[in-house]
């Protein structure tokens, strides 16, 4: 039985002398949203979880692994972050999806099939072509998350995954998510500010201190 | 072989009245540049003056170690420059520079003095320095040049690199693009130059030998080999350069180190 993701006393530096801490476990299936007021470092402390900044103290484990013990890259495959602006190249959006599958900590192929279900499932028909930087921000917010989606992940990190997005694609994003989780039992930490969406994804609150 | 017309101090006057042209433009159209070009002036002629007479000196001794602790002059000279004129900073970038000359100008310099000139003995200043100075003064564009358009680029697509991390890219994977488009960016002036030297620039290496009575053909051969080392040493001082730049702002976490960038006081 693997035994998630362990987050303890993790503490990342804020701007200044501020800092941000958490604590949880999340076994697989589980969901969690951390809630404090803006400003508060919930987006540094996501990122913190993803190891891409440096925590000042606390530790995270993955199936009682620590991240330098499976290799950064792979612990971030297995737990990805996705930002809450999309970050894509100006390439097409198939690049863009295709470029996560050439990383040497890439342990599948890309499957196209599977993207262009992704994309129809979040109401993106006949982007795949299209130079990503030219979708709106709603549409390139989908095409980040299915990027991230591809790789079937452990967890999934989530700073606001729907804030660019209308009521109809952003329950289309949430019944994504539940499908993945009684599929694989995939975890997911999220941020929002509705409290509303925590509550549809079932997800537990994590006070940010 | 025609005779060198040495220089009388009666024409370095006469030289010097033109650069009160260049003050009397400023003057006309009130560019207000009247002071810098002074300096500007005086500077000239005292650092020309001083390297004369230090050349002089290290010309006319024959032992390696005054040589020597001139290039080390020159080399930290040319490191600070070439920060300098870069927008955005990192610790140690100071360090990173000179090492960076150091390692790419001495080597391209004494493979050219050493294989194809051929000097002896190895540390002959006539040739050594003129040469390294060249190799630097080139060095130095393309190295800041790509250090500023690295750093830049990766204050820019901080994001984008940091999604690419996301997504399990290794830091050598996240950051191949703006690394090969950096050295690309600091080899640009070189290959322009080459491509227009002898139809729209004279090199300065050869107009002074030709000024100082070299045959024409002569000439050319040593810029030749000038040009092609230069392309050597600015090349590999922009590998280099952003090789080291790489260490330092990624770390052995995969992590982009955005905060060891800052931008520089000015």
């Amino acid at each position: 039985m693997p035994a998630g993701l362990r987050v303890e006393d993790l503490t990342v530096a804020l701007d200044g002398e501020r800092k941000a801490r958490c604590s949880f476990t999340l076994a697989p299936g589980e969901r969690c949203a951390l809630t404090g007021p803006s400003g508060s470092g919930k987006t540094t402390l996501l990122r913190g979880i993803a190891q891409l900044v440096a925590p000042v103290s606390g530790t995270v484990h993955l199936d009682d692994q620590p991240p330098e013990a499976l290799g950064y890259p792979a612990y971030r495959r297995r737990v990805v972050y996705v930002g809450q602006r999309p970050a894509l190249t100006a390439a097409t959006v198939r690049a863009n999806l295709e470029a996560a599958f050439s990383y040497r900590a890439a342990s599948k192929p890309f499957v196209l099939e599977g993207a262009q279900t992704c994309l129809e499932a979040l109401r993106l028909r006949d982007v795949l072509d299209r130079p990503a930087r030219e979708l709106s921000v709603g549409e390139q917010q989908r095409v980040a998350f299915v990027r991230a989606f591809l790789l079937a992940p452990d967890v999934f990190l989530l700073d606001e995954p729907t804030s660019a997005l209308d009521p109809d694609a952003e329950a289309a994003l949430e019944a994504l998510l539940d499908a993945d989780r009684d599929r694989r039992q995939s975890s997911t930490v999220i941020v929002t500010h509705q409290t509303a969406q925590a509550e549809r994804l079932g997800a537990a609150r994590v006070e940010v201190a | 072989m025609s005779q060198t017309i040495a220089l009388t101090p009666v024409d370095l006057v006469i030289a010097t009245a033109l650069v009160f042209v260049a003050g009397a433009v400023s003057v006309l159209l009130r560019l207000g540049l009247e002071r810098r070009l002074a300096v500007a002036s005086v500077r000239t002629l005292v650092q020309l003056g001083l390297l004369g007479y230090v050349l002089r000196w290290v010309f006319g001794h024959d032992t390696p170690w005054p040589v020597l602790v001139w290039i080390a002059v020159m080399i930290a000279a040319a490191g600070r420059a070439a920060v300098a004129r870069s927008s955005r900073k990192y610790g140690h970038v100071h360090l990173d520079a000179f090492l960076t000359l150091a390692l790419t100008s001495l080597a391209t310099t004494f493979t050219v003095t050493g294989a194809v000139v051929g000097v002896q003995p190895w540390y002959q200043a006539q040739y050594v320095i003129p040469l390294l100075g060249m190799v630097l003064g080139n060095s130095l564009t393309g190295i800041s040049l790509a250090l500023d358009h690295l750093l830049e680029s990766l204050d820019a697509k901080r994001e984008l690199i940091e999604a690419h991390l996301a997504l399990g890219a290794t830091r050598w994977e996240a950051a191949r693009e703006p690394l090969a488009e950096a050295v690309r960016r600091g080899m640009i002036p070189i290959i322009n130059s080459m491509s227009v030297v002898g139809l729209v620039s004279l090199p300065g290496m050869m107009t002074g030998q030709i000024l100082s009575g070299e045959d024409p053909v002569d000439a050319v051969k040593y810029q030749l080999v000038v040009m092609f080392m230069l392309a050597a040493s600015t090349s590999l001082g922009c590998i280099v350069i952003a090789l080291l730049a790489y260490r330092r702002l990624f770390d052995a976490a995969h992590r982009l180190r955005a905060d060891h960038i800052n931008a520089a006081s000015s």
